[in-house]
């Protein structure tokens, strides 16, 4: 009962609509909106790493963790992604400044070497194929195959999506819509720097171990 | 849902953006994936202990990168971003830490010893 | 890199090549197969000769209206609940036949008429389709249609992402259909039993339609949980601050948390089943290094959580039906949304409970037991609550307070037997028999309970007249003889050591009382009678029943009866600002019910768009195509979602504004409806769209 004000309402002064409607704050529930998803993506690594944890030792007789993993490789991936997360966040102060030439600048600068983590990545994985440690050999191999291929698919689709906002800054400017997509972009970007720290650390280097 | 911010540039989310804050989550996540690198790579430690440092480490830059880079905290537009980070988080340390564990001592009760290393 | 298949495969065809095999003269699935045909030919007739090609692409299919898209989420889950309960009709009569080894067999079958295959697809199809694409369905439908109204919104945060949402669930409940006449189904359980489900055991496609079925839908029921949560925290009206937030909202917050949270480990497990299937890896095998609990363990992470997702908005109907019809608030609203949580929290914390026999350690039993206990303190906060509610109410018992109370009475039970099987010492006994089933079934049977009870009591509100009564009752109590008549003999036979999913039944001792079931799910069968009877009755006399004034109830109590029955598009014409927890109920106190607003305003809205429904069709050729190995066209698919998105988000021109004086216009409208006894043609549906009437036009602007 507790909700239930006892005192009288004056049905005359009581303001029972909102005239003054200001609408929402249409970025804001944008950016709530693409974090929760984001929270959504980071349980697909929960369930990734779990797994990480139960196959890390079954090489079933095939390669093992120290013949495939080779922590010192991974630095020139990390330093492509973590700096490339860096120029992207110079482009949000370009944004915060309203320099459009300075957010189109960083996109590219981040997009290319999101593109040098990608072609790191490549190589990686095609010198495993090269030397037979392909995903169909053990459940250690698929389970590494799988965790840090995910990570680059998240990548490559940030990659698209930046290769679009650069058209769409170049075209429509700072709109409403493309101000909360770099929003959106940047906390999806950044969010990739963050799982990379955990792929570098508990895949790469505890593989080294 | 065009009115409220007329200029969307002056969004508060817009505002967060800081130079220094993602220089520092660069720094900081980079030289802690150094030190955690070289403590590997040089066996600084037994394994059981390089383990429980690099997991700190990693621990140590996340945390940071969280701060620097989506400047999670209370203020009024970032509140809601704290709290669903807040309530994921754990989610994400139980489905795997409890994984894990439960397979840790199902190895242990069900292979022979030596067989997995697990 | 693809694994090896058995049976034909051709670069433009893929495995369609293994249809040339199906016996399509099997008479269940050629009654099926005629159910749909005819079905859909008399749908295909209607809209033809009622003209309604047009209204069905501009009202429904293409809307972005989140009362709409509740409707047709429920329709989904009706119609799939459907199809859930015949799989259920031919489990009962197969078990009731197949008795003993002087059974008669027939159909091919050496017992009753179902083979051992086609027995395990049913009870396959039969588990998946209940839990995912009837439960799930109609309960995100119903929080889509209520939240928004409930906390003053003019629609969701994403009304197009919603839509998308719909569209993915639509299309894994379309391949499920689609499986029943072209190739076959899983048969490895709902859970998908490894290594049964790998390549080697299960060679067709069946295993197949079952991932790319649950993989694409709870992409959608992903979607709708960032839709409903942004919606809750961005989009309330003034004055509903978190401490008014009525109950049902809360437990909507919390069950999607769980849903946000949790599908994409679901996701996980079946991605890596998909490897496994498709390129040959080794995660789930049972040599070479794979780990086949593994996907046990990462299904259930999803599937225990899933559990609660479902029953907690089931617990937000029954707080919001039972105070209406006790004349009271709510016992303990704080208690209520902590319960809320805290069930959403623990929820994460018991999965292993469902795999006690694994054989993990004794500690680790030990604490998923005991966390499994702990379950039981915040849903007796619950009941007890509901029960101080009712406690020296004003009591009536319309039916969705029958179904409310059938509900509670089935938590209970339900609930008791929950706390039988979180301890591992009887879990071990019982594990797999039918206790199991019939527990779980009492659990989902509280939630569909709470479902028609929901259904029931807003059904005024969305299309703006009440169901029938008298046929209402005759529905709750033919469905509650055959809930105790299938599950009492059901809860006996697991104690008698019966295991689950027996196609063939040695022990003819057990006759009778699968017999009994037989009986029961013949009370069920009559129950449906009376549901769509119901319906029909309803629907036919909607003029005589149809609401007058906002409030259907006469005592409802929450800010969706603030608005007219049914509510125009846009919910409300001026943004409501909120008082009190219960702010209808306390706007009624205070005499304050006009929903006459000093002046009106322009309103924003989102305008439709065909966009989502694109998306969902060329999501079900992607799917269809990854299931038969064509690889083209799951790339075209692919390829083409993606320069779809892109292509939309060039488009300027998603949203409209209404002005005030149209809003002032249709409101007017609304308001003389009652008095003019006009004779509107107000189809199904009709209600949420009868309003759209005049502002149709302005779509084209």
């Amino acid at each position: 009962m507790s909700s239930h004000s006892v005192e009288n309402v004056d049905p005359s002064n009581v303001r029972l609509w909102d005239y003054d409607d200001h609408g929402h704050d249409f970025i804001g529930t944008r950016s709530i909106g693409f974090w929760l998803y984001m929270m959504s993506d980071a349980m697909i690594f929960a369930g990734l790493f779990a797994a990480h944890g139960v196959y890390v030792h079954n090489f079933a007789g095939g390669f093992t963790a120290k013949e495939v993993i080779h922590p010192l490789n991974a630095l020139w991936p990390t330093l492509f992604i973590l700096t490339s997360v860096l120029i992207y966040g110079f482009g949000m102060v370009a944004l915060k400044k309203g320099s459009r030439s300075g957010v189109i600048n960083a996109l590219l600068l981040s997009f290319i070497l999101g593109v040098g983590f990608l072609f790191m990545e490549w190589r990686e994985f095609s010198e495993l194929a090269a030397m037979g440690a392909v995903p169909q050999v053990s459940g250690f191999l698929s389970d590494f195959w799988v965790i840090v291929l995910t990570h680059a698919a998240h990548v490559f689709f940030g990659l698209l999506w930046m290769a679009v906002m650069i058209v769409q800054i170049a075209r429509n400017g700072f709109s409403q819509n493309n101000v909360y997509r770099l929003l959106n972009l940047k906390i999806f970007w950044h969010f990739q720097a963050v799982i990379w720290v955990c792929v570098f650390t508990f895949v790469y280097l505890m593989g080294g171990i | 849902m065009s009115h409220g911010h007329h200029n969307p540039i002056e969004h508060p989310e817009v505002q967060l953006a800081s130079m220094g804050g993602y220089l520092i989550a660069f720094v900081v996540g980079l030289g802690a994936m150094l030190i955690a690198l070289w403590m590997v790579v040089g066996h600084t430690l037994s394994p059981v202990s390089l383990t429980t440092v690099i997991s700190l480490i990693a621990l140590v830059a996340v945390i940071v990168q969280l701060y620097f880079l989506f400047k999670l905290d209370l203020s009024s537009t970032q509140i809601w971003h704290t709290v669903s980070f807040v309530m994921t988080a754990p989610l994400f340390v139980m489905s795997v830490g409890l994984t894990i564990w439960m397979f840790h001592t199902l190895m242990e009760r069900t292979m022979l010893p030596g067989v997995c290393t697990f | 890199m693809l694994v090896d298949l058995q049976g034909p495969w051709s670069p433009i065809f893929g495995r369609l090549g293994l249809l040339l095999d199906v016996h399509y003269n099997n008479p269940v699935i050629f009654f099926a197969f005629q159910l749909v045909v005819v079905g859909g030919a008399i749908a295909l007739f209607w809209l033809t000769c009622a003209n309604r090609w047009g209204w069905l692409w501009r009202e429904w299919l293409t809307t972005v209206d989140h009362k709409k898209i509740g409707v047709m989420y429920v329709l989904v889950g009706l119609v799939m609940l459907f199809r859930g309960f015949f799989d259920a009709l031919m489990i009962r009569t197969q078990q009731a036949i197949a008795v003993g080894p002087d059974s008669p067999g027939v159909l091919g079958a050496a017992h009753g008429y179902l083979p051992p295959y086609h027995f395990d697809q049913v009870f396959t199809a039969h588990g998946m389709i209940m839990i995912l694409l009837a439960v799930t369905p109609m309960l995100v439908g119903l929080m889509n249609i209520v939240v928004p109204i409930q906390i003053g919104a003019r629609d969701m945060a994403y009304p197009y992402l919603n839509a998308l949402g719909l569209w993915l669930t639509a299309v894994a409940a379309a391949l499920v259909m689609i499986a029943l006449f072209v190739g076959d189904f899983s048969h490895a359980g709902w859970v998908g039993l490894t290594p049964l489900t790998e390549l080697p055991y299960s060679p067709g496609v069946g295993v197949d339609y079952y991932i790319w079925s649950i993989q694409i839908g709870s992409i959608g029921t992903t979607l709708g949980a960032v839709n409903l949560i942004a919606t809750i925290i961005k989009m309330r009206a003034p004055g509903m601050t978190w401490g008014r937030l009525p109950i049902f909202s809360w437990t909507t917050l919390a069950s999607n948390i769980i849903a946000l949270t949790s599908f994409p480990v679901l996701g996980v497990a079946l991605a890596l089943l998909t490897f496994d299937r498709y390129i040959g890896t080794h995660f789930f095998t049972a040599d070479l290094g794979g780990n086949l609990m593994m996907y046990t363990n990462l299904f259930w992470i999803w599937g225990h959580p899933e559990v609660y997702f479902v029953v907690l908005p089931a617990f937000g109907f029954l707080s919001e039906i039972i105070p209406v019809f006790s004349e009271k608030p709510i016992f303990g609203y704080v208690t209520m949304v902590l319960a809320s949580m805290a069930i959403g929290l623990v929820s994460w914390t018991v999965w292993l409970h469902h795999f006690f026999t694994m054989g993990a350690s004794p500690g680790v039993n030990s604490y998923f037991s005991i966390a499994t206990m702990l379950v039981g303190i915040p849903t007796g906060v619950k009941v007890f609550n509901w029960a101080f509610t009712m406690y020296r109410g004003r009591l009536r018992f319309p039916t969705p307070m029958l179904w409310a109370m059938g509900s509670l009475f089935l938590l209970i039970t339900g609930g008791t037997t929950g706390m039988m099987l979180s301890v591992p010492a009887i879990n071990y006994l019982v594990h797999n028999s039918v206790f199991v089933i019939a527990h779980f079934h009492n659990m989902f049977l509280l939630i569909a309970y709470a479902t028609f009870g929901a259904v029931t009591f807003w059904w005024p509100k969305v299309f703006g007249f009440k169901l029938d009564e008298k046929l209402g009752k005759l529905f709750f109590w033919f469905f509650t003889a055959g809930t105790l008549f299938v599950f009492i003999p059901m809860y006996t036979l697991g104690f008698m050591g019966m295991t689950r999913r027996l196609d063939y039944v040695s022990h003819t001792s057990w006759q009778p009382l699968l017999l009994l079931e037989l009986f029961g799910i013949a009370l069920y069968s009559l129950s449906v009678v009376f549901f769509l009877a119901q319906l029909a009755v309803s629907i036919r006399d909607r003029e005589k029943n149809r609401v007058t004034g906002p409030d259907a109830w006469g005592t409802s109590r929450s800010l969706e009866w603030a608005t007219h029955c049914p509510p125009p598009f846009y919910n409300f014409a001026v943004t409501p600002v909120v008082h009190d927890r219960d702010e209808w109920a306390w706007r009624r106190e205070h005499g304050l019910i006009s929903l006459v607003p000093d002046r009106y305003l322009d309103v924003h809205m989102p305008k439709n768009t065909a966009v989502p429904l694109l998306i969902g069709a060329l999501s079900l050729f992607f799917g269809f195509a990854m299931i038969w190995r064509i690889w083209w066209l799951a790339g075209v698919s692919l390829l083409a979602i993606i320069v779809v998105i892109i292509i939309r988000s060039f488009d300027k021109d998603t949203d409209y504004i209404i002005p005030a004086a149209d809003i002032e216009r249709m409101e007017a409208e609304i308001l003389n409806r009652g008095a003019a006894d006009e004779t509107s043609d107000a189809p199904i549906g009709g209600g949420a769209g009868g309003a759209l009437a005049s502002p149709r036009k302005r779509d084209g602007d």
